[in-house]
């Protein structure tokens, strides 16, 4: 695999036939007997293909959906441009601060309070503390969480856990945004909050790769619609004329009136 | 070092996650190595006396703080990647921050353990030399193997998870055949098991390093010395090598 984040503008994406696989084991690693005898365990199932030749270039500004069947390959792709799972074969790149919604709270310390998260959270994206000090207060009050983000995160329902999540994604200063889907958990009132917080980092300038089945949301959200099934790009271009596509492929069309 | 703070934070985090909550929270790394170094005395210095050397427990306690400092360090961060896999799996960060981290901690550990011992055996055995002036470097190189040794072990276990019991299995025997209740010329006559005992196994030179320096206020022999720094730089690049050569799948094995 080959990256190239230096020679990007920032906010600009770039993927070139790119291609992925996992083993799909339950047992992800190798046995020291394997390495030894120098081949893999025989049976079980072939590797997924994830991504199957998926280029696509993304513009610094864009707002890109990407829908798909569960195992389309959205979330590899969104890991992918996250610079956290290699390719096989192609080439990747993201200019600029990446900064990614993947899993909902993932790496949060659960014995540590929402504050310390905080700290972590930023450090993790290379922030110094100075910096994450600075947003500190802008995080909390994001967050709604109160006195809360003194308790220890063990403590958090999980839509607590949504939105300090979010909240420090949300002002980590992003190029690019990736996110996976980790809306939906938080209730309306913040979901709107964080629409409207993602509206905000887009007309700063960001870059918003977004995967959800919320198909209201992303005609929201963004301009242009990326459709995959089975690892493959089945459409790219203006969302308005994607949904039909999209809905056309899940045979849901005639659930969604479309207007005359 | 965009990531410095990334590296602070985790150190911090493993000192305090470990014993949270606990009433000793972290004096628990000095207690560990302490009742182990007490166990290791009264078995070696008192039960089994064979006290060939002057004030043999300072002889035993400068050979075991160096040994507790590597067994500690590399058994703690053979699973480390494995424990910070939601990390690995969320970010896009340098990787070798978590098992440096964990080697870190211990490096504290182990500086604690020596502020207490260095000033009690530098008094006792009246070795306040120039050849102190050594134990930087000797100390420094001590790190950078360990750190080497650690990087290897942790990105190994992380793709085969029979490296960390291997090791482990592994670290008893070493520990007898490292010399650390003896000197290799004090027990074997033989010089195939001589230099066995002194060269193949690359932490002996480090515990005679550091045990000439401060037990017995000499400059260590040059081969010794030479060995040492060669030792650390090779575990180190080495180490580096193959955890970059290694990293690229982490977030799809942990």
């Amino acid at each position: 695999m080959t990256s190239f984040d230096d020679a990007l503008r920032p906010g600009e994406i770039v993927l070139e036939h790119a291609s992925r696989s996992f083993s799909v084991r339950a047992d992800r690693g190798r046995t020291l007997k394997e390495m030894l005898i120098g081949r893999k365990r025989a049976g079980g199932p072939p590797p997924v293909e994830a991504l199957r030749d998926v280029s696509l270039h993304i513009e610094p500004g864009e707002t890109v959906g990407m829908v798909g069947r569960n195992g389309a390959g959205k979330s590899s792709t969104l890991r992918v441009l996250a610079g956290i799972v290699p390719l096989n074969c192609g080439r990747v790149g993201c200019g600029g601060q990446v900064v990614s919604q993947l899993e909902l709270g993932a790496g949060f310390g659960r014995e540590f309070s929402g504050r310390e998260n905080i700290f972590l959270n930023g450090a993790l994206h290379g922030l110094q503390k100075e910096q994450i000090e600075a947003r500190l207060d802008a995080i909390i009050e994001f967050s709604e969480l109160g006195d809360f983000i003194d308790a220890p995160v063990a403590t958090y329902s999980s839509g607590m856990f949504l939105r300090l999540g979010f909240s420090i994604a949300a002002h980590l200063d992003a190029d690019v945004l990736l996110i996976d889907e980790v809306l939906a958990v938080g209730d309306e009132a913040f979901q709107r909050k964080c629409e409207a917080r993602i509206a905000e980092q887009i007309a700063g300038g960001a870059t918003l790769v977004l995967v959800s089945h919320d198909a209201a949301l992303i005609e929201r959200t963004c301009e242009r619609l990326v459709v995959l099934d089975g690892g493959r790009k089945v459409f790219d271009g203006p969302v308005d004329e994607g949904m039909p596509f999209y809905h056309r492929l899940m045979g849901t069309a005639d659930a969604v009136p479309s207007p005359q | 070092m965009a990531y410095r703070y990334l590296f602070e934070q985790m150190v911090r985090r493993e000192l305090r996650q470990k014993y949270r909550g606990s009433a000793l929270g972290v004096l628990w790394y000095l207690i560990n190595p302490l009742v182990l170094m007490g166990a290791y005395y009264l078995m070696f210095g008192v039960i089994f006396d064979q006290a060939s050397e002057p004030d043999y427990p300072l002889f035993l306690l400068v050979g075991l703080i160096v040994w507790v400092f590597f067994n500690q360090a590399v058994v703690s961060a053979a699973p480390s990647l494995l424990d910070q896999g939601a990390l690995i799996r969320k970010a896009r960060f340098p990787r070798e921050i978590i098992p440096t981290s964990v080697v870190t901690v211990q490096l504290v550990t182990f500086l604690a353990l020596l502020a207490l011992l260095a000033p009690i055996t530098i008094a006792i055995r009246g070795s306040l030399d120039v050849a102190l002036l050594l134990l930087p470097l000797v100390l420094a190189c001590l790190f950078a193997f360990i750190l080497g040794f650690a990087l290897a072990v942790s990105i190994l276990h992380a793709y085969f998870r029979d490296v960390a019991p291997i090791l482990s299995a592994a670290l008893l025997p070493w520990f007898f055949v490292s010399p650390i209740f003896f000197r290799p010329e004090s027990i074997t006559e033989q010089r195939t098991a001589r230099f066995v005992l002194e060269w193949v196994n690359p932490i002996a030179p480090y515990i005679g390093a550091v045990r000439d320096v401060l037990y017995g206020g000499v400059v260590p022999a040059a081969p010794e010395l030479a060995y040492v720094v060669i030792a650390a730089a090779l575990a180190l690049l080495g180490g580096r090598a193959l955890f970059r050569r290694m990293q690229g799948e982490l977030a799809v094995v942990v």
